[in-house]
């Protein structure tokens, strides 16, 4: 093992990991917003609306990402009619498929820091005057950021590993250059360099919410 | 002169009424003590006074302008406006924990924009001297012991110079010891004429601060008068039962 060859496969993976953060910043960036819109469906009180919301929700967490992938990138195509239109980069494809997926998980969190407010807190704002908005921006959606951030962290994380099925839909990232340069030098140091790779990313971010989280915290 | 007016004040919950033709009057300068057995409705009379429940019957009205009307209730606009003349503290302080002591006071009047931020962070300066936390203004509330939260509550309530307070039993959360300052504060209020309704379990509070005690059972006003009438001569059965209970 020199240390040549040792780069010779480092920098292909290095390249390949661009399109891992590429999907993960894409897939963070709008699917937390996209999961706090949904936590607002659900809790609306036009039940139409929270039934789609809640459906939605319990469809995306109860089947697989990698199937979802497979519908969207292979999938969408084959529908008679409208198929050819639904052709999409497969990148593009992939990128929607973890926003949609994701979008689920993070409405669930934020439900779930909605549900630790204290009604105190929504009638302490009403009777000092402030508006169903001001209450929301002002009181809610902070508290509810800070007690959501653990776990946004602990799903962040999984959402760099979760990367790796672009594998399966032949986007070249990082694990796909590994395993190339795994089939034509058999040798496993590929993996161990991806491996690597994945833990400074999760490291990276596991420090980055630490952060947050030491700077928000109101003690 | 009458500052609240409330009469025949109905709610109820399902099947339970809460409330059951509620009438009286508070005139300003008043501090008034209402008091009686724990699910009597003292709350959510006290509640309904703020619009933090809506009542089915009955009228309130606040400085001449109805609230409420025979269970009619005006446009948003009108209820925002007539509530505002009320501040309101919680038993359980519901100060607002990601923000210091001095952003909880003054969170509420900055939004409502009636004011400068400088005259604002002057009466914000004021009044944390005031309730004696001036070194405690950049502290969040969790670092606070109870008493500490419950007079930042008061504070935050007088930002908007609210013509009455209301006290939901304020002290109720409190260890023993830490009674004393919340009461201090309110007595100090008192003094300065603010026009008060404090549920309380506090006979000490009634007896020496309040120029009113109110008691209520089950729902209605079983009784009212001031505090040297109520405790020393009450007329009914059921406030001496609720007094031999509770003053010991
Ligand atoms: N949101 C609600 N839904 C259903 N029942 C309620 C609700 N709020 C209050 N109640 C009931 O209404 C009754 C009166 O409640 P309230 O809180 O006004 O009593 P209280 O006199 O303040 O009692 P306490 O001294 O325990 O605070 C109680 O039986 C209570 O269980
Ligand atoms: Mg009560």
């Amino acid at each position: 093992m020199t240390w040549d060859y040792f780069i010779s496969i480092l920098i292909p993976m290095l390249e390949g990991s661009k399109m891992t953060i590429l999907l993960f910043l894409i897939a963070i960036v709008l699917s937390i917003p996209l999961g706090f819109l949904l936590t607002l469906a659900v809790k609306s009180s036009f039940k139409t609306l929270s039934w789609l919301a809640q459906i939605y929700i319990y469809v995306m967490r109860g089947t697989p990402l990698l199937l979802q992938l497979l519908i969207i990138c292979f999938g969408l195509p084959m529908i008679p009619g409208i198929g050819q239109y639904l052709v999409l980069d497969r990148f593009v494809a992939a990128c929607l498929g973890f926003v949609l997926n994701y979008a689920a998980y993070f409405a669930e969190i934020f439900r779930g820091g909605l549900l630790a407010i204290d009604k105190g807190q929504y009638e302490a704002a009403k009777v000092l005057g402030l508006n169903k908005w001001q209450t929301m921006t002002r009181i809610v959606v902070p508290q509810m950021f800070r007690i959501a951030l653990p776990s946004l962290a602990n799903e962040s994380v999984t959402l760099v590993k979760d990367t790796a099925l672009l594998y399966a839909v032949a986007v070249p990232e990082l694990l796909h250059f590994a395993q190339t340069a795994v089939n034509r030098d058999f040798t496993i140091m590929p993996f161990f360099v991806a491996g690597a790779i994945y833990l400074v990313m999760t490291l990276l971010l596991t420090l980055f919410f630490k952060w947050i989280e030491r700077r928000y915290t109101f003690e | 002169m009458a500052i609240i007016e409330i009469s025949k004040l109905k709610k109820s919950f399902g099947s339970l009424d809460v409330l059951k033709q509620i009438t009286f009057d508070v005139n300003k300068n008043d501090v008034v003590a209402v008091i009686g057995p724990s699910g009597s409705g003292k709350s959510t009379m006290l509640r309904s006074l703020v619009h933090l429940e809506t009542i089915e019957g009955g009228s309130i009205s606040v400085d001449g302008d109805y609230l409420v009307k025979d269970g009619v209730y005006p446009k948003q606009q009108d209820i925002k406006q007539i509530t505002s003349k009320m501040g309101m503290v919680f038993q359980h302080f519901n100060l607002f924990p990601h923000l210091t002591v001095k952003e909880n006071l003054e969170v509420a009047p900055r939004l409502l924009k009636r004011e400068s931020l400088a005259v604002i962070s002057k009466r914000s300066d004021e009044l944390l001297e005031k309730i004696g936390l001036a070194n405690f203004s950049n502290t969040h509330p969790a670092k606070l012991s109870g008493g500490q939260k419950q007079r930042v509550a008061i504070a935050r309530a007088l930002m908007l110079n609210p013509e009455i307070l209301l006290f939901d039993e304020p002290t109720s959360a409190l260890d023993p010891e830490l009674t004393g300052e919340v009461l201090q504060v309110m007595k100090d209020l008192a003094e300065e004429h603010m026009t008060m309704i404090v549920v309380t379990h506090e006979m000490g509070f009634a007896k020496e601060v309040a120029n009113r005690v109110v008691f209520m059972d089950n729902g209605e006003i079983v009784e009212s008068g001031s505090p040297t009438e109520f405790f020393e001569n009450p007329q009914f059965d059921r406030t001496k039962a609720f007094l031999r209970r509770n003053l010991k």
